[in-house]
C-alpha cells in the first residue's frame, strides 16, 4: 500500500473504528473484542508502511476563515504516533482479560480507540486548530476513563480535569494570539510568523504553551494530579495514560520549541533578562527529576509508585530536550519512547497482578509471587531494569545520552540531579519488585495461576521491545536523527549500536557480548559443582525456629532508616499548597456568594446603592 | 599441620579445603559456649586454622554443641543441623552431651548426643580449655583424612533410627507434623 | 586486535587473582592489628576450594542461582571496561558511565538472589545494602562529576592519560577536595567497617548471604572481592593516576587497600542513619565544594 492511502486511510480508520466497536458490542462481546483488537493494530499496520514518508493532507476547509485543516507526517510525527499505537494496541490486548467483569465494556472500548484516535490525530495534525480539537478530544475521553472505576476515581479525574482544562485555556489563548499575529494555523506558516515576532513575544507564547504542555506532562509544580489519576485509573488505562498520553506533553514541547518557535531563537530568549530559559527549563526537568523519585520511595501502594516515577522521568526528557544539544534532545525524545515501553510493562505487570489477587496493590500484603507468576516476575524485572537504565536495556541509552550530553556541556549539578534520581529511582523500584515477586508467599496467594495469555502477550513483548532497543539502539535513533535534522539541530548519525566514536563511547553489542561471555563462564562454574537441592520457602533460616508462616517476610517500612532521614523533607508540599489554597479561595467564594441573598429587597437596595455612588462620582466629575 | 603440602592437596582438594577451612556455626547451644569467645578472639586465635564462626547454619560445616543440652535447645539443634548442607561435622564439646555429665539426672537434659545426632568426636570436660579444642579440631583432621568422619552419612542412612529418638523426646516438633517443614526427607 | 583478545583474556584472571589475594591479605593486616597470627594468605584459596567441593548445595529456585550467577558474571564483565595499568579491552565501547551502571550488575544479581531466599534477613540485608549505597553515591558522584568537568571527558583511559605526565598532576593533588570526599567514603563503597552493617552477621545473620552456601557461597565471596577490585581500581584511576603497567597500577591499589584495611581492623560499626547522615555531610559537602571550584575555574 503506497504511503498516501495509509496517510489518508489512518485517522478515518481510528475514529470510525471506535463507534463501530461500540455497536458491535450490543450484538456479541466477542466480536466487539476481536474488533477492538483488530481496529488498534490496523494503525501499527498503517504506520509500518508509512516509514520514511513524509507528506500533508488537507481535510476540512474552513471558507469563512480562509483556513484549512491539515494533517502532516514526517519523521517527528511518526515517531510519536508509533509509541502512541503500539502502547495502545497492547493496553487493549492486556484488557481483554483484565476487563472481563466489568461493567459498560461497550463503552470502555469505546473510549480506549478513541483516545488512541485523539493522540493519533494530535500528532499527526498539521495546523494548531485541529491540535486543539484532537486534544480536546483526548483529554476529555480521559476524563471519562479515570472516572471509570468510580468512588474515587471520580475525585481523581476531577482533579486530573479542572487542570487539564486551565492548560487547554492558556493553549487557547496561545492559539488565537498566535493566530491574530500569524493570520494562519498552519504549523509552517506559524513558524514563519514566529521568526520575525519580538522576543518578548515569543517568550510569552513559550510560558503559555509550557503551562498547558506542562500541566499534561506532569512537571513540578503542576504534577499534582498525576498520582491520584493513576492510581484510580484501570490498569491498561494507567499503562496508556502514564505511557504516552503525558508525553503528549513532550510532543507540544518539541512542536513549540523547535518547530514553531526555532531552537536558536529559543537560545536566545532571557526572563528577566536574567536567566536563559533554556536553563531555566532544564532546572525544572532536574528538580521533576528528584523530588517526585524520592517521594516513589515512601509510597505504598503499587500504582502510586509507579505514577509518582512517571513523574520523575518525565523530569528527564524535560532535561534532555531543555538542553538543546543534539545527543540531549535525542536521549530526551528517545526516552520518552522507553519510558512508554517500561512503564506501561510495569502497569500492565500490578494489573496482572491484581488480576490473580483479586485486586490487591498494596505492596505489604504481597510477596513471593514470583513462583507462581513467573512471566509476570520477567515482565517486572524488565520493566525495573529498563526504568533504572541498566545496561542493555533501552532506558540505559536514553540516560546515557542525556548525562553525556549534560557532562560535556559542563552541567555538572544538572548531571548530578539525573544521576542521584536513577539511585532513588534503583531504591523505590528494586522495593517495588521485592514487594510483589521476591520473599515469603503468603498462602492465601497459594492458588494463584499465571497471567493469561492475552495478558502474557502483552507483557512478553514490551520486555523484547525493551532489550531489542536496548542491544540495538540505532534503530530508534535513526527515526530521532531524521527528527533532529527537521528541527535544524545536527543530527545524531548513530550506528546500530551506539552512537559515532567522535562523541562518545558506546558499542552496546560489546557490552552484550561481555555479559553473556561472562555469564556462560559464571554458569559453567556453576553447573560443574554439585547441582543443588531444591527446597522451599519453609525450609528457610529462623535461627533454630521454624518459619513462622504467612509473618516472615519483611516488606513494611523496608527502608525505615532512609525515611527517617528524608522523611521529613520529602513531602509533596506543592498538592498541600494547592489543597489549602483550594479551601481558602472555597472560603472566600463561599462568603462572597452570600452577597445573593434572594432576596428582592437587597437587589434593590444594591442597585439603589450603585447609582447613588455613580452619581456622586459624576458630580465629582470623574466621568 | 599439611596445609601448604601441595602434592597432598591435589590429591584431594576437597579433603584439604573440608580440613582447612572448618567454619563453625555460632549456635551457642549452652553454657558450654563460654569457652568460645576466647578461641576465637587474639589469645587464641582460632582463624589461623581456618576456624571462624558462622552466622547461620547454610554457611556452617562444624557444629559444637557446647554445654548440656536442654530439650528446648534440642529442637533448635536438629533444625539447625537439618539445614546445613553436606558435608558436616558434630563435636559434642564438654561433658553434658556424653553422658549428661552435671546435670546427669536432670529431667530436661539430653544425656546421650549420640541417639539423636552422628556426633563425630568428643571433648571431655568441664568446660574444656581452648587447647583442647585445638587438639579436636586436629584430630577432626586426621579423622578428615582417614575417611572417619562419616557423621552426616551415618545420619543420612539410619535416619529412621534418629528420627524414632528425635520423635520419642520431641513428638510434637513441626518437622514431624507434615510435608512444609521437613528438609532432610528430601534427599532420602 | 590479537593484543585486545588476549587482554580480554588475561584482564578478568589478573582481577580474580588480585581480588582472592587482597581477600586473604585483608584477614591476615587485620589479624596483626589485632595482635594475632591470623591465617595464611592463601586462605580464602581453601575457603573458595571447600565451597565449590561441597557435597551438597541448597538452592531457592531458579531467579536464586541465576542471581548468583549474574552478580560474578556482571562483575567480571564490568572489570573489561575499566583501565587497568594498559589493559583496557573494552573502554571503546563504554566509557566510565557505562562503567558505573554496569557496576549495579553484580549487587543486583545478589539482591534477586537475596530475594529469591525468602528470608526477611536477607531483604533487611539488601535495604540496608541500597540505603548504603544512596548515602555514598551522592559524595562520590559530586567528586566524580568534577573530575569528568575538570578534565572534559567522560573516558577513564583519557583521565588517566591526562594525569600521566609527571606525579603532581594526579588528580588527588590537582582536585585535593573531591578525592578527599572519595577517600571519606571509600570503607562505604567497599562495604568494610564503619559501614559493614549490610552483611552483619551479628545483627542480620549476614543479610543477603543468609541462605547462601557452598557454591552460592563461593560465588557470593568472589562477588565481594570483585566489587572490591573495581572500586578500588575506579578510585585509583580517577585520583592516582592509574598505572603504567599493571604492577604500578596494583601497587596503588594495595597501598590505598592497605589503609582501608587499617581503617576496618580498628573502627567498630555504624547504625544505619548514622552512616547515612555522615556520608551525606561532611564527605557531600567537601565535594560539593570541590565542584564548585571546578565549575568556577573551568569558565
Amino acid at each position: 500500500m503506497s504511503g498516501q492511502t495509509a496517510f489518508t486511510l489512518i485517522l478515518p480508520i481510528a475514529f470510525g473504528s471506535a463507534a463501530v466497536v461500540y455497536l458491535s458490542g450490543k450484538i456479541s462481546a466477542a466480536l466487539r473484542n476481536f474488533l477492538a483488537v483488530f481496529f488498534a493494530a490496523v494503525p501499527l499496520v498503517l504506520l509500518t508502511a508509512l516509514y520514511g514518508y513524509t507528506g500533508k493532507i488537507v481535510y476540512y476547509d474552513l471558507s469563512f476563515l480562509n483556513q484549512s485543516l491539515i494533517l502532516r507526517i514526517d519523521a517527528f510525527a511518526w515517531y510519536f504516533a508509533s509509541a502512541v499505537a503500539l502502547i495502545d494496541f497492547l493496553a487493549i490486548v492486556f484488557s481483554l482479560r483484565y476487563m472481563e467483569d466489568k461493567k459498560q465494556l461497550d463503552f470502555y472500548y469505546f473510549a480506549m480507540l478513541l483516545v488512541n484516535a485523539g493522540m493519533l490525530g494530535i500528532v499527526l495534525s498539521g495546523d494548531l486548530l485541529s491540535f486543539f480539537m484532537f486534544w480536546e478530544i483526548m483529554s476529555w475521553i480521559t476524563y471519562l476513563l479515570i472516572s471509570y472505576k468510580g468512588g474515587k476515581a471520580v475525585a481523581a479525574a476531577l482533579k486530573y480535569m479542572i487542570m487539564s482544562i486551565m492548560g487547554s485555556c492558556a493553549m487557547l489563548l496561545a492559539l488565537g494570539s498566535l493566530y491574530s499575529t500569524c493570520g494562519t494555523f498552519d504549523i509552517s506558516g506559524v513558524a514563519e510568523g514566529m521568526s520575525s515576532a519580538t522576543p518578548g513575544y515569543r517568550l510569552f507564547i513559550l510560558l503559555l504553551m509550557i503551562f498547558s504542555f506542562g500541566i499534561k506532562n506532569a512537571i513540578v509544580p503542576v504534577h499534582v494530579w498525576l498520582p491520584d489519576a493513576h492510581s484510580e485509573a484501570v490498569s491498561p488505562f494507567s499503562a496508556v495514560l502514564s505511557g504516552v498520553l503525558v508525553r503528549m506533553g513532550i510532543y507540544g514541547f518539541l512542536l513549540v520549541m523547535f518547530v514553531l518557535v526555532r531552537w536558536n531563537a529559543v537560545l536566545e530568549l532571557r526572563i528577566l533578562g536574567l536567566l536563559d530559559f533554556h536553563l531555566v527549563f532544564c532546572w525544572i526537568g532536574a528538580i521533576t527529576i528528584v523530588v517526585p523519585t524520592f517521594i516513589a520511595l515512601l509510597q505504598d501502594d503499587a500504582k502510586r509508585l509507579l505514577a509518582w516515577h512517571g513523574i520523575g522521568q518525565g523530569g528527564y526528557m524535560v532535561l534532555g530536550i531543555g538542553l538543546g544539544t543534539s545527543m540531549g534532545i535525542a536521549g530526551g525524545v528517545f526516552h520518552t519512547l522507553n519510558h512508554a515501553t517500561y512503564i506501561a510493562l510495569l502497569f500492565m505487570v500490578v494489573g496482572a497482578v491484581e488480576y490473580r489477587t483479586n485486586g490487591v496493590r498494596d505492596l505489604n500484603e504481597l510477596g513471593g509471587l514470583a513462583k507462581k507468576m513467573p512471566i509476570t516476575f520477567i515482565g517486572g524485572l524488565t520493566g525495573i531494569l529498563g526504568l533504572i537504565g541498566v545496561p542493555l536495556t533501552n532506558g540505559f541509552v536514553s540516560k546515557w545520552l542525556i548525562y553525556k550530553s549534560l557532562v560535556m556541556n559542563e552541567r555538572p549539578l544538572l548531571a548530578f540531579a539525573a544521576l542521584i534520581g536513577t539511585w532513588g529511582t534503583i531504591l523505590s523500584v528494586f522495593k517495588f519488585l521485592h514487594h510483589i515477586f521476591l520473599g515469603q508467599l503468603p498462602q492465601k496467594y497459594n492458588n494463584v495461576k499465571e497471567a493469561p495469555f492475552s495478558m502474557r502477550f502483552s507483557i512478553i513483548t514490551l520486555s523484547l521491545v525493551i532489550f531489542l532497543f536496548g542491544i540495538f539502539p540505532g534503530l530508534p535513533l535513526t527515526v530521532i536523527s531524521a527528527m533532529l535534522d527537521s528541527f535544524g539541530i545536527i543530527p545524531l548519525n548513530p550506528t546500530l549500536f551506539g552512537v559515532p566514536s567522535t562523541l562518545g563511547e558506546l558499542n552496546t553489542i560489546t557490552i552484550l557480548a561481555a555479559v553473556l561471555a561472562m555469564m556462560v563462564i559464571g554458569y559453567a562454574v556453576f553447573a560443574w559443582a554439585r547441582k543443588a537441592r531444591r527446597t522451599d520457602q519453609f525450609d528457610s533460616y529462623g535461627a533454630g525456629a521454624y518459619v513462622p508462616v504467612n509473618r516472615y517476610q519483611y516488606s513494611v517500612r523496608f527502608y525505615e532508616r532512609a525515611y527517617e532521614v528524608i522523611g521529613p523533607y520529602i513531602r509533596d508540599r506543592i498538592d498541600e499548597f494547592y489543597i489549602w489554597f483550594v479551601e481558602k479561595a472555597e472560603g472566600f467564594f463561599d462568603t462572597a456568594r452570600k452577597i445573593y441573598t434572594g432576596n428582592v429587597n437587597s437587589s434593590t437596595a444594591y442597585i439603589v446603592f450603585l447609582l447613588a455612588v455613580l452619581v456622586i462620582l459624576k458630580m465629582w466629575g470623574r466621568f | 599441620m599439611d596445609r601448604a603440602d601441595i602434592a597432598k592437596t591435589l590429591k584431594s582438594p576437597a579433603n584439604w579445603g573440608q580440613k582447612y577451612s572448618l567454619w563453625a556455626v555460632y549456635f551457642c547451644t549452652g553454657c558450654g559456649v563460654i569457652e568460645i569467645p576466647p578461641v576465637i578472639t587474639s589469645r587464641w586465635d582460632a582463624e589461623r586454622f581456618g576456624v571462624l564462626p558462622m552466622a547461620t547454619p547454610r554457611q556452617g560445616n562444624l557444629f559444637l554443641i557446647t554445654g548440656y543440652v536442654s530439650l528446648k535447645t534440642m529442637g533448635a539443634i536438629i533444625r539447625t543441623y537439618d539445614q546445613m548442607p553436606d558435608p558436616k561435622y558434630v563435636v559434642g564439646f564438654g561433658s553434658c552431651p556424653v553422658n549428661g555429665g552435671m546435670y546427669w539426672d536432670s529431667y530436661n537434659t539430653i544425656k546421650h548426643l549420640d541417639k539423636y545426632l552422628p556426633v563425630d568426636g568428643w571433648i571431655a570436660g568441664c568446660m574444656p580449655r581452648p587447647e583442647a579444642i585445638f587438639v579436636a579440631v586436629v584430630h577432626l583432621w586426621q579423622m578428615i583424612d582417614k575417611g572417619m568422619a562419616t557423621g552426616y552419612q551415618k545420619y543420612k542412612e539410619n535416619y529412621e533410627y534418629y528420627e524414632r529418638n528425635q520423635r520419642e523426646i520431641l513428638p510434637h516438633l513441626p518437622k514431624f507434623a507434615g510435608e512444609k517443614t521437613e528438609a532432610v526427607g528430601q534427599t532420602l | 586486535m590479537v593484543q585486545q583478545v588476549i587482554s580480554m583474556i588475561v584482564l578478568p584472571v589478573i582481577a580474580l587473582v588480585i581480588a582472592v589475594f587482597f581477600l586473604g591479605l585483608s584477614r591476615k593486616i587485620t589479624a596483626r592489628i589485632h595482635r594475632r597470627h591470623g591465617p595464611p594468605l592463601y586462605q580464602p584459596l581453601i575457603d573458595v576450594v571447600k565451597l565449590l567441593t561441597q557435597k551438597e548445595n541448597i538452592s531457592h529456585g531458579t531467579i536464586f542461582d541465576l542471581g548468583i550467577v549474574l552478580s560474578v558474571a556482571g562483575g567480571l564483565a564490568t572489570i573489561l571496561f575499566i583501565p587497568a595499568g594498559g589493559l583496557h579491552p573494552l573502554s571503546s565501547s563504554g566509557d566510565f558511565l557505562v562503567v558505573l551502571y554496569l557496576m549495579l550488575l553484580s549487587p543486583l544479581g545478589l539482591a534477586l538472589a537475596a530475594g529469591a531466599s525468602e528470608n526477611p534477613n536477607a531483604s533487611i540485608g539488601v535495604s540496608r545494602k541500597f540505603i548504603l549505597a544512596l548515602g555514598y553515591e551522592v559524595p562520590f558522584l559530586l567528586a566524580a562529576l568534577a573530575v569528568m568537568v575538570h578534565f572534559r571527558t567522560t573516558s577513564l583511559v583519557e583521565i588517566v592519560s591526562l594525569q600521566r605526565e609527571s606525579l603532581l598532576n594526579w588528580s588527588v593533588f590537582t582536585l585535593p577536595l573531591p578525592a578527599l570526599a572519595t577517600f571519606l567514603v571509600l570503607p562505604a563503597m567497599l562495604s568494610i567497617r564503619p559501614f559493614d552493617f549490610a552483611g552483619a552477621p551479628q545483627e542480620v545473620a549476614s543479610g543477603p548471604l543468609v541462605e547462601l552456601g557452598g557454591k552460592y557461597l563461593a560465588f557470593a565471596a568472589i562477588q565481594g572481592a570483585l566489587h572490591t577490585y573495581i572500586v578500588l581500581a575506579i578510585f585509583v584511576d580517577l585520583y592516582l593516576g592509574g598505572g603504567a603497567n599493571i604492577l604500578t597500577f596494583f601497587l596503588k591499589m594495595l597501598a590505598v587497600f592497605f589503609i582501608g584495611v587499617c581503617i576496618n581492623g580498628v573502627m567498630p560499626r555504624f547504625r544505619v542513619k548514622q552512616a547515612l547522615i555522615y556520608l551525606w555531610k561532611w564527605p557531600a559537602i567537601i565535594a560539593f565544594a570541590g565542584l564548585v571550584i571546578v565549575m568556577w575555574t573551568s569558565r
